[in-house]
């Protein structure tokens, strides 16, 4: 089963996306000139901030410290310099619509899902990189042959996204993404947020280093960014998440505030 | 039959259950600043299913009874602790120890979970 998904998805992957991109090349196996980041990868928050990636984000940068299951507060957004509109909003901001039947189960999109406390799954070729996460089932195909977006491609939680090597290190793009929630607190991303990230590997090659940032001027006056690192745990796998909006009945419904 | 337990502070009770946060605001919901609840009952419901497990207890209250209800950290990460949906079944006696719901309801965020011999429900944080 496991095994047919990712089928799917690599055969989904190789659709060129433009005509431009209709001689995409059918090997699709990855070389030794680029690391591979492929496998099961878990977060850890024992690993120290990579002063590498973290000296390439841009200066003035938020540094957002809420990777995992910690959460900022109400009210906190971590540096992060909210517009009028959005500060007006987030003040409002009703929780308790996170638990009805109809968004229990909305993914977040990757700009908040990235770093949940979750696993992720990464299978890498030469011209695209499948990373599967745990968290709602959320499957993101980084493509590194230069295609673009049709002009009508769709906005999701997971978005377009293309990637490049400089060095060792992979960089994406990411944009189409769905308005969703920062920091799960009222501040919420619009759907023309950009999203710049940076992949390496730890030089042991035991962790997986990343950094998130973000620019969004329609909420954000500032750019903010994230640090999440994982290690690589062999012969494991993401599970599935199958969310069942059923959970949302069960919850006592004026328990925030 | 319920306590309060005081003196765990936010990070380090986060650090100690590793919960996923999901879709609704943990820090939004639950009260972590002063105190986790420990609540002991017999088990009425037990759903294993993302984004959160829900236990129903039945809770002895003066001459009579009432319902707590405990949400758990995602299942995907409980089976990797050991959970499964068979670790608890309806009639089991069991105590949960969790944050309580702010707005002061029966309703809490398990931090653990004990059988009535004393034995923790899934394995013990590595």
């Amino acid at each position: 089963m496991r095994f047919a998904l990712i089928a799917s998805v690599l055969l989904f992957a190789a659709i060129p996306c433009s005509a431009a991109d209709s001689a995409a090349p059918e090997d699709t196996h990855p070389t030794a000139q680029h690391p591979d980041l492929s496998g099961f990868w878990n977060l850890d928050l024992k690993v120290p901030r990579d002063p590498q990636l973290m000296g390439q984000v841009a200066p003035g940068t938020a540094f957002i410290d809420d990777t995992g299951p910690a959460e900022l507060p109400r009210g906190n957004y971590g540096g992060l310099k909210l517009t009028p509109a959005a500060m007006e909003k987030a003040k409002h901001w009703d929780p308790r619509a996170q638990l009805t039947p109809q968004e229990a189960c909305r993914p977040p999109s990757i700009v908040y899902a990235l770093q949940g406390p979750f696993p992720i799954e990464i299978f890498q070729s030469d011209q695209f990189i499948v990373m599967k996460l745990e968290y709602y089932d959320l499957v993101r195909i980084i493509f590194l042959d230069d295609r673009k977006p049709e002009a009508d491609y769709p906005h999701s939680p997971t978005g377009f996204s293309s990637g490049h090597w400089e060095g060792s290190t992979l960089v994406v793009r990411t944009d189409h993404l769905e308005a969703a929630t920062i920091t799960n607190n009222g501040l919420d991303h619009s759907e023309n947020i950009e999203v710049l990230e940076r992949f390496r590997l730890s030089d042991d090659g035991k962790h997986l280093l990343a950094t998130q940032e973000y620019s969004d001027p329609a909420v954000i006056e500032n750019r903010g960014v994230r640090f999440i690192a994982w290690t690589r745990q062999p012969g494991q796998h993401v599970y599935p998440y199958e969310c069942d909006p059923g959970f949302a009945g069960n919850y006592a419904p004026s328990s925030a505030k | 039959m319920r306590s309060i337990l005081p003196g765990l502070a936010l990070i380090a009770a986060l650090i100690a259950t590793s919960s996923a946060t999901a879709h609704h605001s943990f820090a939004v919901f639950f009260n972590t600043d002063e105190k986790v609840v420990t609540v002991s009952g017999v088990v009425k419901e037990f759903h294993f299913s993302n984004p959160h497990g829900v236990i129903t207890l039945v809770v002895s209250k003066g001459n009579g009874t009432t319902i707590w209800r405990a949400e758990t950290n995602s299942p995907s990460i409980l089976r990797r602790r050991g959970w499964t949906p068979q670790s608890l079944h309806v009639g089991d006696k069991i105590t949960i120890t969790g944050w309580p719901a702010r707005d002061g309801t029966q309703y809490l965020r398990m931090q653990s979970a004990h059988l009535s011999d004393g034995s923790l429900v899934g394995q013990p944080l590595g």
